[in-house]
């Protein structure tokens, strides 16, 4: 059995926690006498009692003291410390990096222009005309189509503007067709091809639009579905002129 | 009281003076206990307490405040007291240069009379204070820091600016230094 050194027992003396020390201690007489001897000797020299120093001690030093302490001046910060001169501080260093990051960034992209598009370079502008000129003019071929959908083969006044409106209608088809034809477009073509027919007999019917000839149309319209045909035609219209106007891709159809 | 301490270490660093009145007057007596115990000495231990609050009045700027200013104070006194001891026993030792070996010469002195002659007296409490004479003002600090201020370790190092082990070691030292003293006294009693 290995025995407490003389630094143990002292540090044993004065640490928190000796619960194994005193195990030790129960099955070992030696160490037991030497750290009894130990908290003899430590219990001597327990502090004494202190002088007596009156209550009004910390005013004696005071008294004593004081007339050697200089004021402290009120301690103004620097100048530069004030919070005004902080925040200012602040803002100007925000303001300068803002203005550097802007600087920095134009500098970039004069440095580094952007790639050309050739692939997805802006439609031309003739382009973009006719795409709203083929809105406008599937538009009022729709309304056209509607109206003599839902017109009273009796109702003779109603002939004059159908036949109006289906000359002028076959004008800009015409132009129409012939943009589709350039650009290859077969379903575009070929409904303009279905309403030019109907345009050509509404307003080319020989002797007028009577009751059998608008009956007729009627019947020849719906079984061509040229209304539904224009109206999807009419659909796609605006992912076009979207397109369009994202420089994306140009065309007609 | 620590959030009064500060408020009257704002006063006095924004020039009110006698602010400082108040915490000379609150820490004065435990500042004179540790000073007293350390430098065994009434009029050493007044002007420890002096020095002290003079040390600290002057490095107040530097008092952060989220410390303690009791245990700030404290530990100032603690190195004034310490400063004072070293300064003591280096008087001495040039006084008697010559007559000590070298590692006497920084102790101070034990200008105490003979144990016989304490022993007739009753006087076994000088006896106690000549033993503590015979440590070096490291020792004595640091032992009286840990047997009668109750300091820990870790608070004895800060306060004498050494390693925890140092410290550790230093009162080993003094332990076994006033054991001897007292051992001697009771063979020859």
């Amino acid at each position: 059995m290995s025995h407490f050194s003389g630094e143990e027992l002292i540090e044993l003396y004065y640490s928190e926690d000796g619960s194994e020390a005193a195990r030790h201690m129960d099955a070992c007489t030696e160490c037991a006498g030497a750290y009894e001897a130990l908290q003899a000797d430590l219990a001597d020299l327990k502090p004494v009692e202190l002088p007596g120093r009156s209550e009004d001690y910390g005013e004696q030093v005071w008294n004593s003291i004081s007339g050697q302490l200089p004021a402290y001046v009120g301690r103004r910060r620097p100048w530069f410390r004030q919070p005004l001169w902080i925040g200012l501080t602040a803002a100007a260093t925000c303001a300068l990096l803002v203005a550097a990051a802007f600087y920095a960034g134009r500098l970039w992209e004069h440095r580094n222009p952007p790639p050309a598009v050739v692939s997805h370079a802006a439609p031309p502008a003739q382009q973009r005309v006719v795409v709203v000129v083929l809105s406008d003019h599937l538009d009022r071929s729709e309304r056209l189509l509607v109206e003599l959908k839902h017109a009273n083969a009796d109702d003779t006044q109603l002939a004059t503007p159908l036949r109006d409106e289906a000359r002028s209608l076959l004008v800009a088809n015409r132009k129409c067709r012939q943009e589709a034809n350039a650009n290859g477009d077969p379903a575009l073509i070929t409904a303009l091809d279905h309403l030019s027919q109907l345009l050509n007999e509404l307003a080319n019917q020989p002797g007028g639009l009577n009751a059998d000839a608008i009956g007729r149309l009627q019947t020849q319209m719906n079984q061509d579905g040229l209304l539904f045909e224009v109206r999807v035609l009419r659909s796609r219209i605006p992912k076009h002129q979207a397109e369009a106007n994202l420089h994306l891709k140009g065309g007609i159809a | 009281m620590d959030r009064n301490d500060h408020a009257t270490i704002q006063a006095v660093l924004s020039g009110d003076k006698d602010a400082y009145g108040a915490l000379v007057a609150h820490h004065s007596r435990s500042i004179f206990r540790v000073a007293y115990r350390i430098t065994g000495n009434e009029a050493d231990a007044d002007e420890v307490v002096q020095d002290a609050f003079l040390r600290g009045y002057r490095k107040l700027e530097s008092f952060e405040s989220r410390s303690n200013f009791g245990t700030w104070i404290y530990r100032i006194a603690v190195r004034c007291a310490l400063d004072r001891v070293s300064r003591r026993g280096s008087a001495s030792g040039r006084a008697s240069a010559g007559t000590e070996t070298e590692s006497e010469a920084v102790q101070v002195p034990d200008r105490a009379p003979n144990p016989e002659a304490l022993l007739l007296s009753g006087e076994i409490g000088a006896f106690r204070e000549s033993a503590m004479h015979s440590l070096t003002p490291l020792e004595r600090a640091a032992f009286t820091l840990r047997h009668m201020e109750d300091c820990s370790m870790e608070e004895i190092a800060i306060a004498l600016e050494i390693a925890p082990n140092a410290a550790k070691q230093a009162i080993y030292r003094a332990v076994h230094k006033l054991r001897q003293r007292l051992a001697l006294l009771k063979v020859r009693t």
